[in-house]
């Protein structure tokens, strides 16, 4: 074919160079011909370039059904059911063998007053009040970090935090559902992380749901990513922890998945349809999987994989009739204890939750040239949380518990320049903008109410909207915050700083101030969670020689808020 | 704060410097320093981005066929250079296109949304290299920008950022979502002798803390926050006012966010502001392409129109490159699928057009074909566009940079530039 199109340009080049030296053609005959010559030697010129690119990704010729096959879990007890210490020991053989196989040293376990704060932000999303923070530090029961974790892994602030952290990664807010109002589905969140609900049945809830809004919450998973395609997406990245959305429109570039399978996926999606979006008529939002279900732009799979049968991941095609609901088949497979996928991904994700670094990175590529630093760690906690039904609580409580995750995050001699950490030692993480609004509003406030902490709960506080709205202005237009980089930028700083809540001093009015020892652990313990160094304490006092009480406190509760250690997880 | 020469260190070699003391020094001058005026004489060059989001159609802009099957609703008309044509709802611009160039070859290979901004703003495809690079604002200001600068080198309005990725936070723009507004909280509440005390002992708690942890993000929360402070002492910082400015100059640049928005950005260019990006969003006309382009073609209209004359009268033209671009482009042929028409995502062949920065204006660099649908001269890769820019800019693209993680990247790779055609 190519010789002939290069015969062909060669013809007509040669066509034209004659045609030049006759003037019995016209003008715009040889302009015509000219241009067809240039049109050819330009087809031929991209033909002979496609020809060359050599094919980046060696694909063997694969046909669907004959897909590598992923092994399915085996879900197996580390111990015996619930049994945290077992597997924070475990979790704790396999830290320590990794690190000196690579020679590395372990930091030593963080300080009491690093537990606190680092334990209350990763699991109640808040810090301690200046009292909460006083009655741990000054506990004298040897089992009290293990009584601490239990206690706030009990509290109502676990479950709005689980909800927030979930409410970022479920839902997407765009222009197709921008007016609809997603708390209810974050309400639902926070209601079935508070009664521990097993994970698997709230995954099999997100993706089966059905009916309005309001009666059924869970809907607001389907709300959020309308289509077949998004689902398949945003089911295999944040359930599954495999990024296929690159395969929707070619074979992945960097793994070997195709788009048949992609597509097949999303076939079980091609009954389901999102209505009633249009809230500001009054319209109410809702879900419902029908049966011939007209194609829309929505449900539309391209043409040439119109025709692809719904398959499992890397599994079998179920066998399903045109007349049943296509949504609980895939619901079944997925959330089975024996899915290869699903307890390998949530583990997984907890883990960097709670480390700010995964066993496997990026937490939603877990592909398998993308090798785990530990995989034995990771197979056998993904076996002994689906052994426990996915028991998320579980899961927190035995990872908390082990000395990797209370490990300093300060250097050591033997790891200070890792290249890759292993978790040697703590990563020092940042506050997410949920985390930073509710600790500042509990630091200036100077709570009372112990057990809530700074959450708008009902209690007196800033409203939903200014939460929100900090949010946002602290996201600047990222999707998600990173907890491993300090990305606020200038505008942030700016409103940390002037902003009228932490600048006007007015926190301090109700401070005790009659002894200015006592007056500053105070603030110490409100906002970094210990109490001021001897050092600290000195400079402090000389400080409020500067100007009146009143201003003098406010600054320092100013500089407190303001310093990276309050912003930081050290 | 930094000589020149640390400025080119790993970070990591800055926090193992910091760690031993050697900044403690230099570090008690968190006091607010007057920024040093710019030198006189040969001025950098500064680059105006104009981000047209959601892939701006060039049939119905700057790249009329009105004999092609989808030639659309409006009408070409001339120019001011003989032998260009554009959109009818560009009518200010024409007026002045010996001032510019518009590139009509541009072809990429990007056409869902995410991708393909990312590439164009930085030259390279999301996920290459598993590292984020730098936006083009964000290396503008590395290179053109005044290291003591009070008002960031980069500063994007309206709208989100492509940032410095591996470059750090010290080339993060400053992002103005609403320029009505202004920086929002750039003024302290209390005295000046107050905030001065906060800072002086907030300096003190940091350098403790840094010490003892070493950490990284502990020295981007200190980068942030200094630079914070450089702007709110600066007396550049009033660029970002445009209460400034007659009202018949903010009518001329139209109402709307966007005119506002390239308001501020003449005006930070007259302070030395080596790089604004101002977005003007919705251009992803799937449906009802005609209404919304010709409203977006007034809102480009009033407000670049202003920026070229005031620029040229300041004398600030051939100093100041802009540079109206989206992500891609949109489909030859119109689609009747809603109610109104529209067309659909179009890499394959696309415009983008360049005024001022001392280019000979006046010019087309590429062409397509008689349907605006195959690029059959001169096409442009996003590399291509890029690597002109930064030469126009005065900038060497094929600089390398070492980054954090000890890997090298370049400014712009594989950039076969069309600068000799416009300079």
């Amino acid at each position: 074919m190519r010789t002939l199109r290069s015969a062909l340009a060669l013809l007509l080049l040669t066509a034209l160079f004659a045609i030049s030296a006759d003037t019995a053609f016209t003008a715009d005959t040889k302009k015509e011909l000219k241009q067809a010559a240039k049109k050819a030697a330009i087809l031929e010129k991209k033909k002979a370039a496609e020809a060359k690119k050599p094919d980046p990704i060696k694909r063997p010729d694969i046909k669907a059904d004959d897909l590598a096959k992923v092994k399915p879990l085996t879900p197996a007890f580390l111990g015996t059911k619930g049994d945290t210490a077992t597997v924070a020991k475990f979790v704790d053989s396999q830290v320590s063998a990794k690190l000196a196989t690579a020679k590395l040293t372990a930091s030593p376990l963080c300080d009491d007053s690093e537990f606190l704060r680092r334990v209350y932000l990763d699991l109640a999303g808040v810090i301690p009040t200046a009292s909460q923070a006083r009655t741990f530090l000054d506990s004298k029961e040897p089992a009290k970090r293990a009584k601490l974790i239990d206690d706030l892994l009990a509290s109502p602030n676990y479950a709005k935090h689980q909800a927030d952290l979930w409410s970022n990664l479920l839902i997407r807010k765009n222009s197709d559902n921008r007016k609809v109002d997603f708390t209810s589905f974050t309400k639902w969140l926070e209601k079935e992380f508070a009664a521990n609900r097993p994970w698997n049945e709230m995954v099999n809830e997100m993706i089966t749901a059905s009916g309005e809004q309001e009666k059924a919450p869970a809907v607001g998973f389907f709300l959020s990513n309308n289509g077949v395609d998004k689902m398949a997406d945003e089911v295999g990245k944040v359930f599954l922890g495999q990024s296929i959305q690159c395969a929707q429109c070619h074979n992945h570039p960097f793994t070997d998945y195709q788009q048949t399978e992609y597509w097949a996926l999303a076939n079980f999606f091609v009954k389901t349809t999102a209505g009633g979006l249009n809230t500001n008529k009054g319209q109410t939002p809702g879900v419902q999987e029908v049966n011939n279900l007209k194609r829309n732009k929505k449900n539309e799979l391209p043409e040439s994989y119109k025709d692809v049968p719904a398959k499992f991941l890397r599994a079998e095609a179920p066998k399903m009739t045109s007349t049943e609901p296509y949504r609980p088949v895939l619901a079944k497979w997925l959330t089975s204890s024996t899915n290869p996928f699903l307890a390998k991904a949530m583990v997984n994700r907890v883990w960097s939750q709670l480390f700010g670094v995964g066993i496997v990175n990026p937490v939603d590529d877990m592909r398998a040239d993308n090798e785990p630093s530990h995989p034995e760690l990771l197979e056998k906690l993904a076996a002994d949380f689906a052994a426990n039904k996915f028991d998320l609580k579980h899961l927190h409580r035995s990872i908390c518990n082990s000395d990797a995750y209370q490990r300093s995050s300060k250097k050591v001699s033997g790891n200070a320049d890792a290249e890759e950490l292993l978790f040697a030692r703590a990563t020092m993480k940042v506050l997410t903008p949920e985390q930073l609004f509710d600790s500042i509003a509990l630091a200036t406030g100077f709570s009372t109410n112990e057990g809530k902490g700074g959450k708008a709960a009902g209690g007196k506080g800033p409203g939903q909207n200014a939460r929100t709205q900090f949010v946002t202005f602290f996201l600047s237009g990222t999707e998600m915050s990173n907890t491993t980089e300090y990305e606020p930028g200038i505008p942030q700083a700016l409103r940390l700083m002037n902003s009228k809540p932490i600048s006007s001093g007015r926190a301090v009015q109700s401070l005790s101030k009659a002894d200015s020892a006592k007056a500053i652990e105070e603030l110490y313990l409100g906002t970094l969670s210990r109490r001021p160094t001897n050092t600290e304490l000195s400079k402090m006092q000389s400080f409020l020689k500067n100007g009146t009480t009143a201003e003098a406190y406010g600054d320092i509760l100013w500089v407190l808020v303001n310093c990276s250690e309050f912003t930081m997880i050290r | 704060m930094f000589s020149q020469a640390l400025q080119d260190r790993t970070r990591r070699e800055v926090l193992q410097l910091s760690a031993a003391g050697v900044f403690t020094a230099s570090l008690s001058g968190w006091m607010p320093l007057l920024a040093k005026a710019p030198a006189k004489g040969n001025r950098t060059k500064s680059c105006i981005l104009l981000w047209m989001d959601g892939g701006p159609t060039h049939k119905d802009t700057w790249d009329l066929k009105p004999n092609s099957k989808g030639a659309g609703e409006f009408k070409p008309i001339k120019t001011s250079a003989p032998g260009i044509e554009i959109s009818e709802h560009l009518p200010k611009i024409a007026g002045l296109m010996n001032h510019g160039v518009i590139v009509r070859g541009m072809s990429t290979p990007e056409g869902a949304h995410g991708r393909a901004k990312y590439y164009a703003h930085t030259g390279y495809r999301e996920g290459q290299g598993g590292i984020t690079y730098p936006s083009m604002g964000s290396f503008v200001a590395r290179e053109n920008g005044r290291v003591d600068a009070s008002v960031p080198n980069y500063v994007a309005i309206g709208g989100r950022s492509y940032g410095s990725g591996v470059l750090g936070p010290k080339y993060q723009p400053l992002m103005v979502q609403d320029a009505g507004k202004g920086v929002e909280d750039l003024k302290a509440i209390v005295s000046q002798g107050q905030f001065d005390r906060r800072m002086s002992l907030l300096q003190e708690m940091e350098q403790a803390f840094g010490k003892e942890y070493n950490a990284e993000t502990i020295l981007d929360h200190k980068t942030t926050y200094e630079r914070a402070v450089k702007l709110m002492q600066s007396p550049e910082a009033k660029a970002f006012d445009l209460s400034q400015e007659k009202s018949e100059t903010r009518s001329k640049y139209g109402s709307g966010k966007f005119g506002e928005g390239v308001l501020m950005a003449r005006r930070l260019v007259e302070v030395g502001v080596p790089f604004v990006e101002v977005q003007l969003g919705g251009w992803d006309t799937h449906q009802d392409n005609f209404a919304r382009v010709k409203s977006h073609s007034q809102q480009v209209d009033a407000a670049m129109s202003s920026l070229i004359t005031d620029l040229k009268e300041r004398g600030l033209l051939d100093t100041t490159l802009i540079l109206w671009m989206g992500e891609f482009g949109r489909t030859p042929n119109i689609n009747t699928r809603g109610p109104k028409p529209g067309r659909d995502h179009y890499p394959k062949a696309w415009s983008v057009a360049m005024f001022g920065g001392g280019i000979k204006g006046g010019q087309l660099v590429g062409a397509t074909d008689k349907e605006g649908a195959e690029v059959i001269d001169r096409k442009t890769s996003v590399q291509d566009l890029l690597g002109t820019v930064c030469e126009v800019l005065g900038i060497d693209y094929a600089k390398k940079y070492e980054t954090s993680t000890g890997r090298p990247i370049t400014i712009v790779e594989k950039a076969n530039p069309f600068t000799k055609t416009i300079m």
